[in-house]
């Protein structure tokens, strides 16, 4: 049960007697800013049943992921669900009508900035006030779900090519500005279960890479039999340099335990390509660190049609009716 | 380097060590004072403790684990490793506080050994068979006795254990120098994550097995604590092995399936005899002895498990993901959907009956345009009829009622919308009220009063009037109809000069009265002392003024009491102020 907000009665009187009980510095007209937000996350699809997203379970098997547009007139009928609570009466319908155009295009807005305010950060200085754009995104069930939290989703409105090439050159500073030029704003990112992820993009993505966690990105060897382990080394613009591989050296005692220090050793002795100075577990690391993969997901197709969101049947019941009287009427319903 | 690292990149480091390692501190505070020449020293003693995980590591620190707890997958390439969101956790503790550990000594040629702190856990990787997991054992049955003794004894404690073989964990545990290298911390980019509580900021504490899993073997990787296990852990790795040469492939060969044989035993034949007579002699020779192998127990902060078989890493799970758009199912009509993404379900209607529907979720295969008839208010009113397969179409409907449910369950939400519409109605009332006053009463209200909300009203309307009334404006207001009686044909000058025939409308105005003041022209007011800043005695003296004011005062008693029909008051004479009376 909720504690009683007002204890005393010398508050509850002067409660009573306040004229103003708002603080001067909100104006009445805007939407209080918790019912702002809670409809701006109903508008990410917050809080919504799973089983109204995936009415059935074979629409999202096992392994799969499947791509979706949001359709906003479903989002906004949940919002006016939302805003009929309490509505008792016409002075209610009326004060909804009078204001439904302005909460829309404010939950426009504010629906880009939850997942800001969800991390903790601040609200952008300068929040994005162009129109309401296409909500797109992405549901994955997966074991890599599982096996991979927290894996890097991005999403970007045209196909930004692999990058090939030195890291650190010039060349490659400017493929990442363009690439952050292209990507699409992260609306919601979140599991909705262990082993499901959903995604909701701020536009039409051409191009959208998952990739592996950065902070799980494994150490690997490689081998041809499974009794002798070898380092591939990578050149400076990350491909595999063939014959530079380096050989893991094991224990006496264990045949598959690696001899870490005798590594390092090897690893700090080699000149071609170059290490970095082994000066402790962090350059170590990165010389054993495998290349993490990301794997991406290219010109997203849609079906072509921009439908009115009105039922296309596939059973067309009414191109067989004859009687062109009926056909009339019929059409005239419609 | 404060700046995150920017997408894609990841910074690594070789440790982070808290401010203060885990355990018990003295702080002693003292002070030095000098009174006349005589030093006085004070001094105050408090003791603290520093607490962190030592004997178990909670599941929440652990923020990912590779390979993942019971996965299956082609492993064994992959040193196992383990992901801590609390990046100190592996440089909390100090492994051998007592240096019972001899310096390592460093092969001429190799690069000098890392620097400092030495992590006080290791990740090991047992395969099936080599290994027993104690749950819940007390402390001193996990550690040896003198172990015990040099943690602190301390009481009470239960902890998961491993034990295995003592050549087993020799041969894999790290050296100190290589428990170095296997640990370390890295800061990642995390603005394209999903939600995590755990590893917020981007800083992971990674600690790294050495062993490969065997391939096939189902395993288990435990991060045990080394904490004061001087009797384990050695100052140099062991020996090493040459690995063998690189080998190619074997060649593939083809198989063959051959028909073997198979020698068929004739039908036996049991026959009756004598049964057995067995003689026991006595033991020859000395007995051999079995010596158990010695077996090591550590404490097992955290384990899991993984196979390595199948398909099942990162990349191979999602090479193999099925993509298609929402709404692809793999055996047609199962469910039942039509091309709009509509899905036949069932439904319970008002009467009861049941009834097939049509309904879509808000996740569509194609673009849809927006609706725009809204707002809607009631699930009813969007409810819709396919014409062509006469069903009900309840997508939205459902979509109305998940909101309104989703609200109703939230008592703040209810509080913020019963807050918007009361202000919003308290608003418009506001306004009419304003607008009501000001279409009365000529006041020069601001023109803004109607907006700017918060402004209390009365106040305004009183200095208005108190203006109006100093300034003596026109009446405030036409008590006595003054405004609809010029407006008559014959109170108007030009006309009557019309009807009347005379010469000007100025003649008429003559005939009328001629006197402004009875048509409520303006009557202009006697000019205002201007004085400079007065003290009150000043004031009561000025009995000029005060007989004015006086007067003023009287005169508009009269007028209110005439026009509330009441006799009028006696003169009132003002009472005598007396200076600081006041």
């Amino acid at each position: 049960m909720r504690s009683a907000s007002i204890t005393n009665p010398a508050a509850l009187a002067e409660r009573m007697t306040a004229k103003e009980q708002v603080d001067a510095s909100v104006p009445e007209s805007t939407l209080p800013p918790y019912m702002e937000m809670f409809l701006a996350h109903l508008r990410v699809l917050i809080g919504v049943p799973f089983d109204y997203l995936v009415p059935d379970a074979r629409l999202l098997p096992d392994e799969s992921i499947r791509f979706f547009y949001v359709d906003r007139s479903w989002t906004d009928r949940l919002v006016d669900g939302a805003i009929a609570v309490g509505k008792i009466g016409t002075r209610e319908q009326a004060h909804h009508q009078a204001h439904a155009a302005d909460v829309q295009s404010q939950l426009d807005l504010t629906e880009r900035v939850i997942r800001t305010l969800q991390r903790g950060l601040p609200a952008p200085a300068d929040p994005d006030q162009s129109t309401a754009r296409v909500l797109t995104g992405f549901l994955l069930r997966s074991a890599a779900v599982t096996g991979w939290p927290a894996m890097d989703v991005r999403a970007f409105s045209t196909i930004v090519p692999p990058f090939q090439g030195d890291p650190d050159s010039p060349a490659a500073a400017q493929w990442a500005a363009d690439a952050a030029a292209a990507q699409l704003t992260t609306l919601r990112l979140e599991l909705l279960s262990p082993s499901v992820l959903l995604a909701i993009f701020d536009g039409i993505p051409q191009l959208v890479w998952c990739e592996q966690p950065h902070h799980n990105v494994e150490f690997a060897v490689a081998t041809n039999d499974e009794v002798s382990f070898f380092l591939d080394r990578h050149g400076a613009a990350g491909q595999i340099e063939p014959g530079a591989a380096v050989p893991v050296p094991v224990r006496a005692a264990n045949g598959r335990v690696v001899a870490v220090a005798e590594l390092r050793n090897r690893l700090a002795a080699l000149t071609s390509p170059a290490v970095l100075p082994q000066t402790g577990s962090a350059a170590f690391a990165i010389e054993l660190l495998d290349y993490p993969w990301r794997q991406r997901f290219e010109g997203i197709k849609s079906d072509r049609r921009v439908s009115s969101g009105a039922f296309v049947p596939k059973y067309q019941v009414a191109s067989v009716i004859t009687d062109p009287d009926l056909r009339t009427t019929i059409t005239g319903l419609v | 380097m404060t700046e995150p690292p920017p997408q894609g990149h990841m910074y690594l480091y070789d440790s982070a060590t808290p401010p203060l390692d885990d355990g018990s501190y003295r702080l002693t505070a003292s002070t030095e004072v000098s009174y006349r020449g005589a030093q006085q020293g004070f001094s105050q003693q408090s003791y603290f403790t520093v607490v962190g995980p030592r004997f178990t590591v909670p599941q929440a620190m652990v923020a990912t684990t590779y390979p993942p707890s019971n996965g299956h997958g082609a492993f064994q390439d992959g040193l196992a490793h383990i992901v801590l969101s609390r990046r100190t956790l592996p440089w909390e503790r100090e492994l051998d506080p007592g240096k019972r550990i001899p310096a390592p000594t460093i092969p001429p040629g190799a690069p000098p050994a890392p620097a400092p702190p030495v992590p006080w856990v290791a990740l090991l990787v047992f395969e099936e068979g080599e290994y027993t997991m104690l749950r819940g054992i007390p402390l001193p049955q996990a550690v040896p006795a003198d172990v015990f003794a040099r943690l602190g004894s301390p009481a009470n404690i239960t902890c998961d254990a491993v034990e295995a073989d003592a050549d087993l964990v020799a041969s894999i545990l790290p050296s100190i120098e290589e428990l170095q290298l296997l640990a370390h911390v890295r800061w990642v980019n995390v603005d394209d994550r999903e939600l995590n509580t755990a590893g917020g900021d981007g800083y992971y504490a990674v600690v790294i097995s050495n062993r490969l899993a065997t391939p096939n073997a189902q395993c288990r990787a435990v991060l045990v604590s080394l904490e004061e296990r001087s009797d384990l852990v050695q100052a140099n790795p062991p020996p090493t092995a040459e690995p063998r040469p690189e080998r190619v492939a074997p060649p593939a060969v083809d198989a063959q399936i051959v028909a073997e044989p198979v020698d068929v035993l004739p039908n036996p034949i049991f026959t009756l005899s004598q049964p057995p007579v067995h003689t026991f002699s006595p033991v020859i020779g000395t007995p051999v002895k079995y010596v158990a192998p010695a077996r090591v127990r550590l404490i097992a902060l955290t384990s899991w498990q993984f196979t390595c078989e199948g398909p099942g890493t990162f990349r191979e799970l999602m090479q193999n993901l099925d993509v298609a758009m929402f709404g692809t199912v793999a055996d047609v009509g199962h469910p039942p959907l039509s091309d709009t993404g509509h899905l036949q379900i069932e439904l319970q209607d008002r009467a009861g009956a049941s009834e097939a529907v049509w309904y879509r979720g808000p996740l569509v295969p194609y673009n849809l345009t927006r609706d725009p008839l809204g707002p809607y208010h009631s699930a009813d009113q969007a409810r819709r009829v396919t014409p062509e397969t006469g069903a009900e179409d309840v997508s939205y409907a459902a979509a109305f009622e998940a909101g309104r449910l989703l609200a109703a369950a939230d008592a703040r939400f209810a509080q913020a919308i019963m807050r918007w519409r009361r202000e919003s109605y308290k608003q418009s009332a506001r306004a009419s009220t304003i607008g009501a006053l000001a279409e009365r009463l000529t006041l020069g209200l601001p023109a803004t009063l109607a907006e700017t909300l918060h402004t209390p009203i009365p106040p305004i309307v009183g200095t208005a009037a108190t203006q109006a009334v100093v300034q003596s404006a026109p009446p405030l207001a036409d008590a006595y109809g003054l405004a609809k009686v010029r407006g008559a044909t014959g109170m108007n000058p030009a006309d009557l000069a019309s009807a009347w025939q005379l010469g000007s409308a100025a003649e008429a105005a003559n005939l009328l009265g001629a006197d402004p003041g009875t048509l409520g022209a303006v009557v202009s007011a006697p000019a205002q002392t201007t004085r400079e800043d007065t003290t009150l005695a000043e004031v009561a003296a000025d009995t000029t003024g005060l007989d004015r004011l006086a007067s003023a005062r009287a005169q508009a008693v009269a007028n209110a009491a005439t026009t509330l029909g009441a006799a009028p008051p006696g003169p009132v004479t003002p009472q005598a102020t007396t200076p600081g009376g006041a």
